[in-house]
């Protein structure tokens, strides 16, 4: 079997380094995807198009948006699919105790007092992440990957009870499900008043600015839309995974 | 609102699967409801897409997401295409899915406890990237599509019995390797031409003449090793046996129809619109007659393999291993009558294995016993399951009118045509073995003799509403539906032989 593995990356092996000797060089401001129709319509006509400086962001949540709608899909059946394979619906689990004593019933106390002022300034720097996503580097998926981290930390500090009564596992998958509608959501609303799916330009009668700033203004929403499923499932997983789907102490 | 059908046909789904997870786990005949409505929205789309592509003149239907409209020629954004071929199997995707609700409404409470929102989300979710793989035209969406129809099913499989886990992470190792491959072909592509629609990169490969590039070659082994991975094509077909026999029964009786003969349908795409014929038929290459070679391995080996089973899902499984090499044999025939019957076997194959699927499933929830002996004496206490299980065993030994009669006789009249002999025989030798495997549990199940009729054991999760076969007719009816759809495709062939014809591009 392990010859059969050997053999098998041997010839994998062969191929890749047989097809990078056809590509372009590296670097090369002349390859078909530097140069091609559709990066040259890219980096010619986004700031005309959409009214947004920042290209990535317009590939991502305008040329192909639906792409991307997809994959907030797949981060939404990473979370549920964990949920669904993980989590033990049982008596077992343990009432914790309510209240905000709570939060102070476990870890240290430096460690605490640290999270409590750090946490703050990770969300507002995360909303900035995302509000700010289609004019500098930033997003959806990274403001939000920054907000779940900011309740997974909480949750290491403070034990998972705690960060439960501010996230718990129903309002995750509810705020997970409402990220997606807002995005596709948006993309029926486009749909309803005449345009295609996620054709933002229809949305100008009831955005302000004129057509190009109503791809602007959309690509801010599909970006919170984003930010609102990566946050609950990056929680929600990690809840679930540190605690065998339990949903008890935790780590 | 005609114009939209084909992204309704996903958005319905979409917007169930979101609305079924906010219901919570708690609203069970909710859930149901709201699945079982929007799919049968999203089949009454796919129907109306249908008769929107036999109306149209060039027979294809596109529908740019975003609204963006191509400069110079390419496309910005990405399309959806749906010709003849992709309408009628979006259509079988979510008719399936839509029966498959209906027979899960009984045994979905039992087998999967309190998960049962997250089933329905779950499955309509696998729904949404079946017939978004089917109807996209962009190369990259295509993968992210199968991505979301492998981790639905990753989980879909977990959620069965305590073997099914292990299979299921077989499944993810397999399957990921396999989009892995895809990915890094899609990424060459794109490398050596510059745009991701399937329409374009294959007309900047035609007017650059990149054909001989050795990169094109290579990017075209990894998609189709990737594809192979993914459809189970004997030797990788590895995953595919212990994860559709260990899944839940709702699940497997779903996804055994449906990833494979999808993943054929995107070989076929590869083949003939990305690649187009002319290169991928063309003498130059050593893998056409090797392929061929390939398949008839995986006929007769998947045909040996399922003889030797005494579990019935096994079996079944391991005849899909067996149908997938009918497939990609008839798609690598080099011929538009192999290349018809191989994408009319996709709609047959599905209606057939569903059919098997879900009897297997009712006999085991009736019988308790998931062995070929469970059959025995069935005929007397489960006439009408018996009936559908035997119209989809006739189909696939291949008896006329079933459609397994029709696709093997278009895909043996291909292989005549080219006089590539050996695939003849080897479908012939596989029809002889599945009468062998079939006449012996239709043997078992009419004369069989069964100590005390009455004492097969009730089901152990309460008492639903018990009928004739003492199966409640939500199960009872989606199989005769399921036996309905293979003698209607069998019979209507010429018709859907006519429309498949008109979508084959010119080789």
């Amino acid at each position: 079997m392990k010859l059969f593995g050997f053999i098998a990356v041997i010839i994998v092996g062969a191929l890749l380094l047989a097809a990078t000797g056809d590509f372009p060089a590296w670097g090369d401001a002349g390859s078909p995807a530097s140069q091609g129709q559709v990066s040259s319509f890219y980096i010619e006509q986004t700031i005309n198009e959409t009214k947004v400086p920042n290209m990535v962001t317009a590939v991502l949540a305008d040329f192909r948006g639906y792409d991307t709608m997809f994959e907030t899909v797949v981060i939404f059946i990473a979370g549920i699919g964990i949920i669904a394979v993980l989590r033990t619906f049982g008596d077992q689990a343990s009432k914790a105790p309510d209240g905000p004593e709570a939060d102070n019933d476990s870890g240290d106390l430096i460690v605490r007092t640290t999270c409590h002022m750090v946490v703050p300034l990770i969300q507002l720097f995360a909303l900035y992440v995302i509000a700010h996503g289609h004019h500098s580097p930033g997003g959806g998926f990274q403001g939000g990957v920054m907000l779940g981290a900011s309740y997974i930390l909480f949750a290491l500090a403070c034990g998972l009870p705690a960060a439960k009564r501010r996230m718990g596992e129903r309002r995750a998958i509810i705020i997970a499900a409402a990220g997606i509608i807002i995005y596709a959501g948006w993309g029926v609303a486009c749909l309803l008043l005449g345009g295609n799916f996620l054709d933002y330009t229809s949305l100008d009668p009831i955005l302000p600015g004129d057509e190009q700033m109503a791809r602007s203004h959309s690509m801010l929403v599909v970006e919170i839309g984003v930010a609102f499923t990566v946050t609950a499932i990056m929680f929600a997983i990690y809840s679930n995974l540190s605690t065998r789907g339990r949903l008890e102490k935790g780590l | 609102m005609t114009e939209h059908f084909s992204a309704l046909i996903l958005l319905m789904p979409l917007f169930g699967a979101l609305l079924v997870t906010l219901l919570g786990r708690e609203r069970r005949t909710a859930c149901w409801l709201t699945a079982l409505v929007c799919l049968a929205a999203s089949s009454a789309f796919a129907i109306g897409n249908i008769c929107q592509v036999l109306a149209s003149k060039s027979g294809d239907l596109r529908y740019r997401m975003g609204g963006w409209q191509e400069s110079a020629g390419y496309e910005v954004g990405i399309e959806l295409r749906v010709d003849m071929l992709a309408a009628l199997v979006v259509a079988m995707v979510v008719l399936v899915g839509f029966v498959n609700i209906i027979f899960a409404k009984t045994r979905v409470g039992s087998e999967m406890k309190d998960k049962v929102a997250f089933f329905y989300a779950l499955k309509q979710l696998l729904i949404v990237g079946l017939c978004g793989i089917v109807m996209t035209n962009d190369a990259f969406n295509l993968y992210v599509l199968i991505e979301i129809t492998s981790l639905t099913s990753y989980a879909l499989i977990a959620m069965g019995n305590r073997r099914a886990a292990l299979s299921s992470f077989n499944y993810i190792i397999m399957g990921t390797i396999g989009a892995s491959f895809y990915l890094l072909g899609v990424g060459y592509l794109y490398i050596k031409t510059g745009t991701l629609n399937i329409d374009d990169i294959s007309s900047v490969m035609q007017s650059g003449d990149l054909w001989a590039h050795p990169s094109i070659m290579i990017a075209f082994v990894l998609i189709m090793l990737g594809i192979w991975t993914k459809m189970a094509f004997f030797p990788l077909h590895g995953w595919l046996p212990n994860a559709y026999s260990y899944a839940p029964g709702v699940v497997g009786s779903f996804m055994a129809p449906l990833m494979t003969k999808v993943m054929v349908y995107v070989m076929l795409r590869v083949m003939l619109w990305l690649f187009g014929g002319e290169y991928v038929y063309s003498s130059g290459h050593i893998w056409g007659e090797l392929i061929i070679w390939m398949s008839i391995i995986a006929i007769i080996a998947g045909s040996f393999l399922a003889l030797a089973c005494t579990d019935i899902k096994k079996m079944l499984t391991y005849l899909i291993v067996a149908e997938v090499g009918y497939m990609v044999g008839g798609a690598w025939l080099m011929d538009g009558a192999g290349i018809l019957g191989s994408m009319y076997h996709i709609l047959s194959d599905a209606a057939m294995t569903f059919c098997l699927f879900l009897a297997a499933s009712i006999v085991i929830l009736r019988t308790g016993d998931h062995r070929l002996t469970a059959f025995t004496g069935l005929f007397r206490s489960m006439p009408l399951t018996m009936t559908g299980f035997t119209v989809g065993a006739l189909s696939m030994i291949g008896l006329p009118p079933t459609c397994g009669f029709f696709s093997k006789w278009y895909l043996i009249s291909g292989a005549i045509e080219v006089g590539h002999w050996s695939y003849v025989a080897a479908l012939l030798f596989s029809s002889l073995v599945n009468a062998v495997i079939f006449f012996r549990i239709i043997e078992r199940a009419y004369f069989g003799r069964i100590e005390g009729v009455e004492s097969l054991p009730v089901d152990a999760d309460g008492s639903p509403p018990v009928v004739l076969d003492r199966v409640p007719y939500s199960m009872l009816l989606p199989l005769l539906m399921a036996a309905g759809s293979v003698l209607l495709v069998g019979i209507y062939n010429e018709v859907l032989a006519g429309w498949l014809r008109a979508a084959i591009p010119s080789l």
